[in-house]
């Protein structure tokens, strides 16, 4: 290739296509490499099947092409995702990393789009200062983020503004405002849209929560609710979660990259090709990346910088494929999100299957830092979120409550009878970062290429099931002041280790011999090589990841063009 | 013969189990009238292909099995025998071949409800009966705020296939490029 290559972008997800379109934008030749397709958004058209994206899971990886593994221990024998690989069809498609594709995850998010709060920055310190410095469990490797809030807050601003992100602020300038979150740290200025039609089961949660002295406020979404740049509000069609959008509501990184290929001719795209090396100069420096094409042949490939902008799992690695390990940090570290997921049904039809799972509200009050003194020894809170649309009946069949027979009469009845009356509440408690919980290679399974599998190492604690019951009884306090007729609960300790919240595997610091990246994602150990998205996170908030992990491919797409 | 990849026999014993997984009853059909069998039948000759031999050998183990504990194929029992068998193999309490029939069960329960209330351009679901059973309008380009508010009754809602729904968009495209 005879064209100068300023930088090549590995996956275009939230961060890759994000910091791709920038960096075209911004003047750079830029090369980006992808997994999956290239799509053009008539291929969504069609979207509104449970069987195509759920059932066949048509746009996420699958365990033949992109092994993983998993094991509990070190004494275990790691087997290929046992939650998620059932070659009969019997698989659980959620539980797996996020969609491929130009676009990556954020072709099949759920679009909630949330700011830290300022002591999520901080968690290490907070914890410290609030009970004691021996209040952590001693295995955990939690540190306070390099970055603060102060300095993230243009970037959030911007996620907001530039991409688009409805929701109602509740803190302007320092100055509360009422209808928004009463807890969120300030901001410079409202949403720029309003939030999303409310769910039908809304007004009674607000009204339960209010008498219960709580405070909701609308989940914020990216997902467009008036004609906001380029994209159309959305039209609440119920297919939201785990499908691509039809008509571009719902923010994705596919329609920036789109649009930048068509605009500035400064982007090509490369679908169906995997790179399995990053190849260094002798000097040290990054040298360019080494990828199977869609024929399979190698190609090998040069550039100043090099972005890698996989899901946090498979960042790691092409890092430890590469040999690009040397303070051992790669891959440790490892956060996950368990969501106490809490399903019921209600007296009154709530029609669950129509609009946004984001179309109901949320309650900060015992988010992060604000969790209650308590016996338990839970040290973080979290919000209780609500899902109150985006309801499809396979998927509801999946997650019937136990009591209900999976066959026969009786399991018709009850669906003739409720599957108009869902109504969902979770939570989102991280998982403390430790070493014993980790990403490696797998030592025996390879992929179709050859190449070294993934290799998890989790199992969830007592710690973290303590918070999650916390919350449970949160929940079932609010179920019953709603008036649910019934309701049932996940596992504590769930079977599977996969949440699409996956970060922490290549966190960011300032000290090269205890982090893998600096705060704008470059490598310590590697000068020109970026590793960017959820892995560079330090700590978990119980918010999605997805609206920082924009904020900090702008941080890095600055920091590129030499803004920053 | 319509089959894509079932014989006869195989089709008539998919069929009986599928009655029993969600029965029929008057004014209420079930995955029988829904077709689920087909999306089955399609489904093994198209996406699931690799689970041809798998099946074939499974239901001949299954009717092997009814003969065993009835004396008589799975199809000529009464439903209630049928239901019988379903539940013992569900709960594992059968012969030795048990841990089999079980995961063979979980496999066509899954696909009797993908057959009966996924879209029906995938060969069941046939004149929406799975998603009448529940209330659910299908495949929606949106619903509006007057329709999302509590009690209101999606019955009033013409149900629609995602090629409905394709159709009508192609329509309503050609309408904005005229106008």
């Amino acid at each position: 290739m005879s064209v100068r290559i300023d930088a090549i972008i590995v996956g275009l997800g939230a961060a890759g296509g994000l910091i791709a379109t920038e960096l075209a934008r911004g003047g750079q030749k830029v090369v980006a490499i992808e997994k999956g397709a290239f799509y053009r958004q008539s291929d969504f058209l069609g979207k509104f099947d449970e069987i195509r994206y759920y059932c066949r899971s048509a746009i996420v990886p699958h365990m033949k092409s992109d092994p993983i593994t998993w094991r509990p221990n070190e004494k275990t024998k790691a087997e290929v995702l046992p939650w998620a690989s059932n070659t009969l069809g019997l698989g659980n498609p959620f539980q797996i990393p996020p969609s491929m594709g130009t676009g990556g995850g954020t072709l099949n998010w759920g679009g909630a789009a949330f700011r830290f709060r300022e002591a999520d920055f901080r968690m290490k310190s907070t914890i410290a200062e609030r009970f004691s410095e021996s209040a952590l469990p001693e295995y955990t490797t939690l540190e306070d983020w390099p970055i603060d809030y102060r300095q993230m807050e243009p970037y959030f601003d911007r996620v907001e503004w530039e991409l688009g992100v409805a929701g109602k602020a509740g803190n302007v300038n320092n100055t509360t405002v009422e209808g928004g979150n009463p807890f969120e740290a300030s901001r410079s200025r409202d949403y720029p849209m309003p939030p999303i039609q409310r769910g039908a089961v809304d007004d009674l949660f607000c009204d339960t929560a209010k008498r219960m002295g709580y405070h909701p406020f609308p989940t914020p979404t990216a997902i467009a609710t008036t004609d906001y740049k380029g994209r159309k509000a959305c039209t609440n069609c119920g297919f939201c979660h785990g499908f691509p959008c039809h008509i571009g509501s719902k923010l994705s990184t596919h329609d920036l990259i789109k649009a930048a290929v068509e605009e500035t001719g400064n982007l090509e795209i490369r679908p169906f090709s995997r790179v399995f090396r990053i190849n260094k100069r002798a000097d040290g420096r990054v040298k360019g990346v080494s990828y199977y094409d869609a024929d399979s042949r190698i190609v090998d490939l040069e550039a100043e910088v090099v972005i890698l902008a996989c899901y946090a799992l498979e960042n790691a690695r092409l890092l430890l494929n590469s040999g690009i390990n040397g303070n051992g940090h790669v891959g440790k570290h490892l956060i996950l999100h368990n969501y106490g997921w809490f399903n019921g049904v209600l007296p009154e039809i709530t029609n669950s299957f129509m609009g946004s799972l984001q179309g109901g509200s949320i309650i900060d009050d015992y988010t992060s830092e604000l969790i209650p003194d308590n016996e338990e020894g839970v040290l973080w809170g979290s919000p209780i979120n609500t899902w109150t649309g985006d309801f499809q009946p396979i998927e509801t069949i999946h997650g019937l409550p136990p009591h209900v027979p999976k066959w026969g009469k009786s399991f018709k009845d009850w669906m003739g009878q409720n599957f108009r009356r869902l109504f969902r509440m979770y939570s989102q408690h991280s998982t403390l970062p430790s070493n014993c919980y980790y990403v490696d290679l797998d030592p025996v399974v390879k992929d179709p290429f050859g190449q070294p599998a993934l290799r998890i190492t989790h199992e969830w604690t007592d710690y973290d099931a303590k918070a999650v019951e916390y919350f449970m009884r949160i929940k079932r306090k609010i179920a019953k002041e709603m008036g649910m007729l019934e309701w049932w609960e996940d596992s504590p300790t769930p079977n599977y280790h996969v949440t699409v919240h996956d970060v922490g595997t290549h966190r960011m610091g300032l000290d090269p011999n205890t982090s893998v990246t600096n705060p704008y994602g470059e490598v310590h150990e590697c000068k020109g090589l970026y590793a960017v998205g959820g892995g560079q996170f330090v700590s978990q908030p119980s918010y999605n990841p997805t609206q920082m992990i924009f904020a900090l491919a702008y941080l890095t797409s600055d920091h590129l063009l030499e803004r920053v | 013969m319509s089959n894509m990849f079932f014989n006869e026999e195989e089709m008539g014993l998919v069929q009986a189990i599928c009655s029993r997984l969600i029965p029929s009853e008057p004014d209420s059909p079930g995955a029988m009238e829904a077709q689920a069998y087909t999306y089955i039948d399609h489904a093994l000759a198209g996406y699931f292909s690799h689970l041809q031999n798998y099946y074939r050998q499974r239901l001949h183990d299954f009717n092997r099995l009814a003969n065993r504990y009835y004396g008589a194929d799975y199809v000529r029992l009464a439903a209630e025998q049928q239901d019988e068998l379903l539940h013992s193999i569900e709960r594992m309490q059968v012969g030795e071949d048990s841990d089999d029939m079980r995961v063979f069960f979980e496999v066509i329960h899954e696909h009797t409800i993908e057959g009966t209330f996924g879209d029906p351009k995938y060969g069941g679901n046939r004149d929406f009966v799975g998603w009448r059973m529940i209330g659910f309008p299908g495949a929606q380009w949106g619903y509006t705020g007057e329709q999302m508010q509590l009690g209101y009754d999606s019955g009033q809602i013409e149900i629609l296939s995602v090629t409905d729904l394709l159709k009508r968009h192609k329509e309503a495209e050609k309408e904005v490029s005229r106008s």
